[in-house]
């Protein structure tokens, strides 16, 4: 299971995120990760939350240009050279990492061009595959622990 | 009416002024040259400003026999108006007159102008006249979302539309959400707006939940800037409205100069009853052949209050005079894309708006909105276009985005012949006027 990541695109100027995350707020949506990137000009930034249909609808009705596309997220070891034998598996597949981020501490986000073909391989190399309902109930959990 | 317009039923149509609307060309013409007589001979006598300038010129009135003998005539320019400010070039007392406006000053020191009420009468004569060639009926309920105050675009579209026979809304500019309640609580038929102005209304009636299908209106009437065919077409869309626009200018009389019919989409019928037209070379002010783009000069035939001869309005059009579907003979104007003063001259290549809207226009990534900035660097023109991303053409990828982004520049690069840097900015993101739109900032080091 690949999980969603909501990328929208941002102009280079003060204020945009700041107005991304207050859409996100009033639709009571939780940022699980995020990744900015940047061309100078414009960037992208990339988001795993709890309610992906939520935020988009939400982006969606506030004009935003956004695209929800699969990524894999896979949770690792926390120990070294993990990192390092996941960029292996792909690279052995010919697979290329276009981009890659890591969520909470290490939970990995890595966008491919080909988003369940990389969720294969690292499945079948052992890895502890992280998926949306995961990440769903890990902010479930959180906020029943608060309450 | 729209309907029959659609299906090509023309003569089912109803025309304002049907006599005058459709007068055989050589009979126009008479009473064009007839009326042109009156009209130098009246300001030859009432403003100093022509008779000295004609007098310096050697021409009396009587030289004027036929329609060409216009050219023996001076050129009036905006800056007549700004040093003659503010009265100089008023024909009658201020007791005749009963309406002042004045233009937009967008470009330098505001000019004003004055109408008697016979001018009143011939204004909202043109107006009642265009409106109804834009698919208007009587019984229609019209939202002005144009500012009122001294601009002609608002108290000229109000007199008008009455005039015909519609029910004015005056609400004004600004305060986008009440304009949308406005027209689903009063079952608004015709809106009247800036383009820039409709396309924001139109993406906040979305915003906001608004069924423009369901919606009552069926009409938009713009003006007050260019309106680019792509936007009109998106509008329509859009709003599922028909929209025309039509031309006019503070100086000659404000709007109601020419206006669309719903048989030809990218031209306007000239009020040549009380308009000579006449389309020069910018440069030498000489005549151009009919259908050749040039600078529309006009001389308004039955002005009273301010009797201005030539004007120069700096917009480019062309004129034909071939038959119109619609049964209208006055002449059509092209719709005015560029003003000969806003072409822009890149590392010594001419620029002009207009083409960049084309490009943009056939391009699927983007909406028509634009910006141009033009700065110095390193000592040379630097031509930056910005653009609207469409919403749902944001990819995740910097590559295919950067590739968009490239092939924008170089559709732009092979239209204008010279480099632009593309940049793309958030839907949106381009500023929506109420007013004239600002799409150049020229930012050189001069």
């Amino acid at each position: 299971m690949t999980v969603s990541q909501l990328s929208i695109f941002a102009e280079s100027k003060p204020g945009h995120l700041a107005r991304v995350l207050g859409v996100f707020e009033g639709a009571q949506v939780n940022v699980r990760g995020f990744s900015l990137a940047d061309t100078g000009e414009y960037g992208i930034t990339r988001f795993i939350v709890d309610k992906p249909a939520a935020a988009a609808e939400a982006l969606a009705r506030e004009g935003f240009a956004y695209i929800e596309t699969q990524v894999v997220c896979m949770k690792l070891d926390d120990e070294p050279g993990q990192l390092a034998r996941v960029v292996a598996v792909l690279g052995k597949a010919d697979l290329n990492i276009v981009y890659s981020y890591s969520m909470i501490s290490t939970y990995i986000i890595i966008g491919t061009d080909d988003a369940e073909r990389a969720r294969c391989l690292l499945a079948e190399a052992g890895f502890s595959l992280v998926t949306q309902a995961d990440i769903a109930r890990a902010s479930a959990e959180r906020l029943s622990a608060q309450g | 009416m729209i309907a029959a317009a659609q299906a090509g039923r023309f003569d089912d149509l109803p025309l304002y002024d049907r006599a005058i609307e459709t007068m055989p060309r050589e009979e126009l013409r008479a009473l064009q040259l007839a009326k042109l007589k009156e009209q130098v001979a009246y300001t030859y006598q009432k403003v100093e400003h022509y008779r000295h300038l004609m007098d310096q010129m050697g021409v009396t009135p009587d030289d004027i026999r036929t329609l060409d003998d216009i050219r023996k005539l001076p050129f009036t320019d905006k800056s007549t108006l700004r040093d003659t400010y503010p009265y100089g070039l008023f024909a009658v007392d201020l007791d005749d007159i009963i309406e002042l406006h004045a233009s937009s000053g967008t470009t330098g020191t505001p000019i004003v102008v004055g109408y008697t009420r016979a001018d009143m009468d011939v204004w909202s004569d043109c107006i009642a006249r265009l409106v109804q060639m834009a698919g208007v009926v009587p019984g229609d309920i019209a939202q002005m979302a144009f500012g009122y105050g001294m601009f002609t675009g608002g108290f000229g579209l109000h007199y008008g539309l009455q005039k015909l026979g519609c029910a004015m809304i005056p609400a004004g500019s600004g305060n986008t959400e009440r304009h949308i309640k406005m027209i689903e609580d009063y079952g608004t038929t015709v809106l009247i707006a800036t383009p820039s102005y409709a396309m924001h209304i139109c993406e906040v009636g979305e915003q906001m939940g608004y069924d423009w299908e369901a919606s009552s209106l069926r009409v938009g009437l713009f003006g007050g800037e260019p309106c680019p065919p792509a936007l009109k077409a998106e509008l329509e869309r859009r709003m599922h409205i028909v929209c025309t626009d039509n031309y006019g200018l503070t100086e000659v009389m404000g709007p109601g100069v020419s206006g669309e019919c719903l048989a030809q989409r990218f031209q306007q019928h000239i009020a040549e009853d009380h308009f000579l037209a006449e389309v020069v070379d910018p440069v030498t002010g000489e005549p151009v052949a009919e259908d050749q783009v040039g600078e529309l000069v006009l001389t308004p035939l039955d002005k009273q209050g301010i009797p201005v001869l030539r004007y120069r309005t700096h917009d480019l059009t062309r004129l034909t005079t071939e038959p119109c579907v619609c049964g209208r003979t006055h002449a059509r104007m092209d719709k005015v894309r560029s003003r000969s003063d806003d072409m822009l001259i890149i590392r010594g290549t001419n620029v002009f708006p207009s083409q960049i809207e084309d490009v943009l226009a056939g391009i699927d990534e983007v909406t028509p909105h634009y910006h141009i900035i033009v700065e110095t660097k390193d000592g040379m023109d630097a031509l930056t276009v910005e653009t609207e991303l469409r919403p749902e053409k944001m990819s995740d990828s910097f590559e295919q985005m950067e590739r968009m982004r490239r092939t924008i520049a170089d559709k732009l690069k092979g239209t204008l012949l010279v480099g632009v840097n593309v940049r793309l900015v958030e839907p949106g993101g381009i500023q929506r006027t109420t007013g004239k739109a600002k799409h150049i900032d020229d930012l050189r080091q001069r």
